[in-house]
């Protein structure tokens, strides 16, 4: 009997994603003999919109780039501006810095876990991580007034100081949530359910990782030890002590070992920012009105690891208040293109919102 | 990279990022002697910038070395109006839909990428969004129409100028007690 190939649309909404996004597909009965990623249903025109804005306008955006993980696209717009504008920033804001970026990575993390667990059913790990996620939320809210977008991460510093009794609410939620991680094991990692799915499955090979720019989770999931804080450190990461967790399957089920692994390295830089956090100093450089802030003729480029993985910005400034080009470049376009097309062919239909969601796609930041 | 400085006019902008200028026929060989003699690898990002006062675009190649850990930003200028730089997907197989975004949002081309279709944007036939010239306020006002809003909207400017008066002569009742 001839079988027959169907065409068929997975998404733009679904649970492989955080966002819309989506993949049309070539069947033949249930295997994916060719898929095709489709974008723009979310493009807000955002690195458009920045060109007419003076550097301060600016900022408020670029939280909005990718939702579940604002953080460092803050910490990238400060970095850029602050190279290309020549100002330092204080060893506490810096410290502040960091620890926001790992409770945003904590909360990424949780939020990650939800995904992926819904994409093979196990709806309960979702709403127990998300209920974990919103105590860091209140964290965030307690510190910059906001619960997802903060607008914190400021060129020059941060941009308030950190409420009475912060750190020590921030410690008691790091005891709470490393019991919650053993309990994660058992509910999630070591379920045999999940490990069913994931083990074998969306294999990525080592030497096409390095190649082809994959990042985050999908290089380290491959046994290859990068991570931009490591390899080429920013604020203050290169006087704190974490490991860069790998596995070496390659598979779904590495990568989220991976993360797993990564949640406890986050704990760690976290308390190593609570004991060490400086009770004197400035928070924020003194900076010129926002109309008299010019940028110079020149360009750069910073990057930061996200929770995905590098998360990186080019920035060019043309001597006036405004930015003449800014291009973020996250993990998902090379993910969600390069990646996930070839990755799908020769996969189960029933695999694909797994696949996607274990490469931390974000379609928001595809199309800027 | 102090061998490759001598081959080539880098300059180092921080200590792990390093830029260099070629013109456009001598792009494509550069990045292939870099790709293939000097292990840098990996794509990371293609730029594009529109210098429309200068009449050109300046494409950027952001290569990652992993084993010394730097970038390297080959830069270009290429001309705004009909131009075709050749692809570097055989370089870079991840350079497909890089140059694919590019080729849709400033209407550069790339000569040997044939996969040149519709990237974010359905069936467009305006003039590529990022260029310079594109006037986002214009083409809204052209092809959408605006609401008015609720019912009860507040006029913010008005709000503004209503409780600042309001501090005012609180204010001033307090001088005058």
């Amino acid at each position: 009997m001839e079988r027959k190939t169907i065409t068929i649309f997975h998404g733009p909404q679904h649970p492989g994603i955080t966002g819309n996004m989506s993949v049309e597909l070539e069947l033949t009965g249930e295997t994916i003999t060719k898929a095709r990623t489709h974008v723009g249903y979310l493009h807000r025109g955002f690195e458009k919109l920045i060109e007419r804005r003076t550097v301060i306008q600016a900022f408020t955006i670029v939280c909005r780039i990718c939702v579940p993980e604002p953080d460092p696209n803050e910490a990238n717009f400060a970095l850029a501006v602050e190279q290309l504008a020549g100002i330092e920033v204080s060893e506490k804001a810096t410290y502040i810095r960091v620890m926001v970026l790992e409770m945003a990575r904590l909360a990424a993390q949780l939020l990650w876990m939800a995904g992926q667990s819904g994409s093979v059913g196990l709806g309960t790990v979702g709403q127990w991580s998300i209920y974990d996620r919103d105590l860091i939320l209140d964290l965030f809210e307690a510190l910059t007034g906001g619960r997802v977008y903060h607008m914190y991460i400021y060129p020059g510093g941060v941009r308030r100081e950190l409420p009475e009794g912060f750190l020590e609410r921030l410690g008691a939620l790091l005891d709470y949530l490393q019991k919650r991680l053993v309990e994660y094991d058992r509910l999630f990692f070591d379920n045999a359910s999940f490990q069913k799915r994931a083990i074998g499955v969306g294999v990525v090979k080592s030497e096409e990782a390095l190649h082809l720019g994959y990042v985050g989770q999908v290089l380290r999931g491959c046994g290859l030890k990068r991570d931009v804080r490591r390899d080429n450190p920013y604020f203050n990461y290169a006087a704190l002590e974490f490991d860069i967790p790998t596995q070496s399957g390659g598979d779904v089920f590495a990568r989220a070992l991976v993360r797993r692994a990564e949640m406890r390295e986050s704990i760690k830089i976290l308390r190593q920012v609570i004991a060490q956090m400086p009770t004197e100093g400035a928070i924020m450089q003194k900076l010129p009105k926002h109309r008299k802030f010019t940028l110079p003729k020149e360009d750069t480029y910073v990057a930061v690891e996200s929770a995905r993985g590098e998360f990186g910005y080019y920035m060019a400034g043309d001597g006036s208040e405004m930015i003449r080009r800014m291009q973020v470049k996250g993990p998902s376009l090379i993910h969600g293109f390069t990646l996930l097309e070839s990755l799908l062919v020769g996969e189960e239909l029933s695999n694909v919102a797994l696949i996607m969601n274990s490469l931390g796609i974000c379609p928001p930041e595809i199309e800027r | 990279m102090q061998n490759l400085m001598q081959h080539f006019e880098i300059i180092q902008k921080t200590p792990t990022l390093y830029a260099l200028h070629v013109s456009i026929e001598t792009l494509f060989n550069t990045l292939h002697h870099l790709r293939y003699q000097s292990d840098f690898i990996t794509l990371s990002q293609l730029t594009c910038t529109d210098w429309i006062e200068e009449e050109r675009f300046e494409l950027g190649y952001m290569l990652t070395n992993l084993e010394r850990n730097c970038n390297l930003m080959v830069k270009c200028f290429i001309g705004r109006d009909d131009v075709t730089v050749a692809s570097v997907v055989t370089l870079f197989p991840q350079a497909e839909v890089m140059e694919r975004e590019l080729h849709e949002m400033f209407g550069v081309g790339f000569e040997g990428n044939d996969t040149l279709y519709d990237f974010a944007l359905e069936d467009w036939q305006d003039l590529p969004p990022m260029r310079r010239e594109f006037d986002t306020l214009a083409y809204v006002q052209s092809h959408y129409d605006f609401r008015d809003g609720r019912d009860d909207n507040l006029d913010v400017k008005e709000q503004i100028k209503i409780r600042k008066a309001a501090a005012k002569s609180a204010k001033e009742a307090q001088g005058g007690a």
